[in-house]
């Protein structure tokens, strides 16, 4: 099948999503759930794009293309609500995410500035008990890669989301730390993790150096 | 929740291990409180990690706050709201001497929120223990420790001869098997054009037809009785009144599709709807309704019935069938749908347990007859329900196409004690909010749709002349942000963010709140996040000043 990106065509099979369209002919969309190590999520709605005749944006992540499909990257409907979308991310981290994170590259990217809504925000919780991996419980934002990083791509099982709506968060095992989950610190969630909430131990060491 | 996870509780199902969630439940039931060690022995039990079954321990209302020998759940539902503005959660709040989700020290009593015993009828309502009370001096007798049993108003049909509140008999069932194919009673649902009533509305004959065309071993029947929507106690009636014909609506849909399974999912916040849904299904095994080689047809079907453990989101489809596999009641993006993957990865028919009892009815009598039954309306009939503000107050079924106007004044006797109504819910919370001087709207899917509102679920909700508009919105997104599973990152910031901006005292600005609620519509993973703002923009449009809006 065939589908029209930004006035490019591009032939396609049945089992491509818009996000992967997208990407073979190398444009992109910003995304914070998406790993392409892991089944596309849809939680973040960073990747929304315009497709003709639909209702509003899709997220390009979760979306199938169709034949004939007509997706325009830079719909300013699906900008605006994407910066939106970030924006409140933003506000719900006690502070702002460090420079080199995904998600401090994509609030650049779309440039964010001061949220326009405040309020309540994440609980700083750190957890320092592992000798090579870290949680900086305020700085997660849900995602959900760690966690399936952890059973998809490592199979451990270790990791799971926590809570719900705004005090979603993420725990290993029984929220007892790393040590006491069936971590193997094999570091695949702190390899995905776009904000730095797990973190190899040495690299929290080097980024508090001055 | 990740794929690999998926295949495992499919994999514990086929050796029939109970779920997560139900292991957690049963800990909680029994001790008040779940601890590390209930956990791993969930754990051990389900087949699911240990941190997969703490995710589940930390989603569920039922399993977070701890319980005392003597449990007391105040709703704080809408309908309790329009009686009271939240003035018995007050008075019990201080009359225990606990907050909400507190346990005194000794044990002896705790008291948590609950968002909708379905006594709408008769606000406000709290249960204690499995006993619920309700109306006029509940709080009283809660705290003179006399609480009583509250009654039920009978459920009453406006048609001749009712579909809905009729008893189910198995005589649709049993002309289906003597008389049609499968595919024969998968057209006449279609033809007659039946939409989904739990919300969305969809033709209930297309999801047949999707998932009876998707490759699978297995199939299954999920009938959706998790009625969370705060006013409505539709579903509690027609399972608690009518399980005969939900399970033969149920049958008739496995029949059709090729499932021989069907799971019921209850509300935990009616503590009698599981064991009168069991009980009448036992009997229908007993009838050989049920069971294997029904009416000697060779057709082979069984329901199991489970209880949620409270959580509003599980009533969407992709969150109840996570629901079912015991794991957190989170929504999953679609595609795939249900249809194609659903329960453990199989094809699945998610119906509302009342789009299914409007089944029997079209497989005994066609679906010329159904579409007949509201004639110049879309095809059916529907149950709707009124809450405490309404002389009558009640579950009535009616015809589409009936004004608001008729369905307030004439069927309900508008409001008790001379009030006014100010505006009306319909629909559940994420409906849109209809002023009083729109009532000539006519109850059907477009006409409402027309308004701003929807059908929904079919609960009313008036408003009396004095309410305040602004606790109102407070209100409304307290519920909405409460009730976020947490998946998707609008719904999941932007309803407490949006709670906020009502919850502080000063104005709210409009050109902060357009951008919050287009982000919340469009953006949002499902109808929850992207449903809230219809009752607020329904607000922005008919009451503004008294939003304190700038």
């Amino acid at each position: 099948m065939q589908v029209t990106i930004d006035g490019n065509s591009v032939e396609v099979s049945s089992e491509t999503t818009v996000l992967e369209a997208i990407r073979s002919l190398g444009g992109d969309v910003p995304t914070l759930c998406f790993d392409q190590r892991q089944a596309p999520f849809g939680a973040c709605r960073v990747c929304l794009v315009g497709v003709e005749g639909a209702p509003g944006p899709i997220p390009a992540c979760t979306t199938p293309c169709r034949d004939g499909m007509t997706i325009d990257t830079g719909d300013a409907t699906a900008r605006r609500v994407v910066k939106a979308v970030v924006e409140l991310v933003l506000s719900e981290l006690p502070d702002p995410p460090a420079e080199h994170t995904e998600l401090a590259v994509v609030a650049r990217g779309l440039g964010v500035g001061e949220p326009r809504w405040t309020g309540r925000r994440h609980e700083v919780r750190h957890d320092q008990r592992h000798p090579y991996l870290a949680f900086q419980h305020e700085l997660c934002i849900s995602c959900g890669r760690c966690v399936r990083a952890c059973d998809e791509v490592q199979g451990a099982f270790a990791l799971t989301a926590t809570g719900r709506g705004f005090d979603a968060n993420v725990a290993a095992g029984l929220d007892a730390g790393f040590r006491n989950s069936t971590c193997v610190s094999c570091g695949a969630c702190a390899d995905t993790c776009p904000t730095d909430a797990i973190i190899e131990i040495t690299l929290l060491q080097m980024s508090d150096v001055p | 929740m990740s794929r690999n996870l998926v295949e495992l509780v499919r994999r514990q199902h086929t050796v029939q291990a109970p779920t997560a969630l139900q292991v957690l439940k049963a800990a909680m039931d029994a001790r008040g409180e779940i601890t590390d060690e209930d956990r791993r022995l969930a754990a051990e039990a389900s087949g699911l990690p240990e941190a997969a079954v703490y995710g589940v321990s930390t989603f569920y209302d039922d399993l977070r706050a701890p319980r005392g020998r003597r449990h007391i759940r105040v709703c704080t539902g809408t309908a309790c709201w329009a009686a009271t503005a939240d003035a018995h959660v007050d008075s019990v709040r201080d009359g225990l001497g606990l907050t909400l989700g507190e346990r005194s020290e000794d044990g002896s009593v705790s008291l948590a929120e609950t968002v909708c015993l379905g006594f709408c009828h008769s606000s406000p309502a709290i249960r204690d223990g499995d006993r619920i009370d309700a109306g006029p001096g509940a709080v009283e007798r809660l705290l003179g420790g006399t609480t009583a049993d509250a009654a039920e108003p009978e459920w009453i049909s406006v048609l001749e001869e009712p579909v809905l509140t009729r008893p189910g008999d198995w005589s649709g069932l049993a002309r289906a098997l003597a008389e049609l194919e499968p595919e024969q009673l998968l057209a006449e649902v279609k033809d007659a054009n039946a939409r989904g009533r739990g919300g969305a509305g969809f033709p209930a004959g297309q999801k047949w037809e999707f998932t009876r065309a998707s490759p699978g071993e297995q199939k299954f029947i999920v009938a959706n009785g998790d009625e969370g929507d705060p006013g409505s106690y539709i579903d509690k009636y027609l399972i608690e009144r009518n399980p005969m014909l939900l399970l033969e609506g149920m049958a008739l849909a496995g029949y059709a599709v090729g499932a021989e399974h069907g799971f019921v999912l209850v509300r935990s916040e009616y503590p009698h709807s599981k064991p009168i849904l069991e009980a009448a299904a036992a009997q229908a095994r007993e009838l050989g309704w049920l069971g294997e080689d029904i009416a000697g047809s060779g057709f082979d079907f069984d329901v199991t019935v489970l209880e949620g453990g409270g959580s509003y989101v599980v009533g969407e489809e992709t969150a109840l069938l996570a629901c079912v596999e015991g794991l957190r009641g989170t929504v999953s993006a679609r595609p795939p749908f249900p249809a194609q993957k659903g329960l453990f990865g199989m094809p699945t028919v998610v119906n509302n347990t009342e789009t299914l009892i409007n089944v029997p009815f079209i497989a005994r009598s066609g679906a010329p007859a159904y579409r007949d039954l509201s004639p110049g309306g879309s095809p059916g009939t529907k149950l709707i329900c009124f809450n405490e503000r309404f002389a009558r107050p009640g579950v009535y079924e009616v015809r589409f196409g009936t004004s608001m106007r008729e369905l307030c004044e004439d069927l309900a006797g508008g409001l008790i004690d001379g009030h006014e109504i100010k505006a009306l819910q319909i629909g559940g919370p994420l409906g849109g909010i209809l002023p009083a001087s729109r009532l000539d709207v006519g109850f059907d899917f477009d006409a409402l749709k027309a308004e701003g509102c929807m059908v929904g679920h079919g609960g009313i909700v008036a408003f009396d002349e004095r309410t305040d508009i602004r606790a109102l919105a407070r209100h409304l997104l307290r519920f909405g942000a409460h009730e976020s599973c947490g998946k998707c990152f609008p719904c999941r910031i932007g309803l407490t963010r949006a709670y906020e901006m009502f919850g502080a005292e000063q104005p709210v600005e409009r050109a902060r709140l357009e951008p919050l609620l287009e982000t919340l519509e469009l953006a949002s993973l499902c109808a929850h996040g992207s449903g809230m703002p219809a009752p607020i923009r329904s607000l922005v449009a008919h009451f503004p000043d008294e939003l304190g809006l700038i």
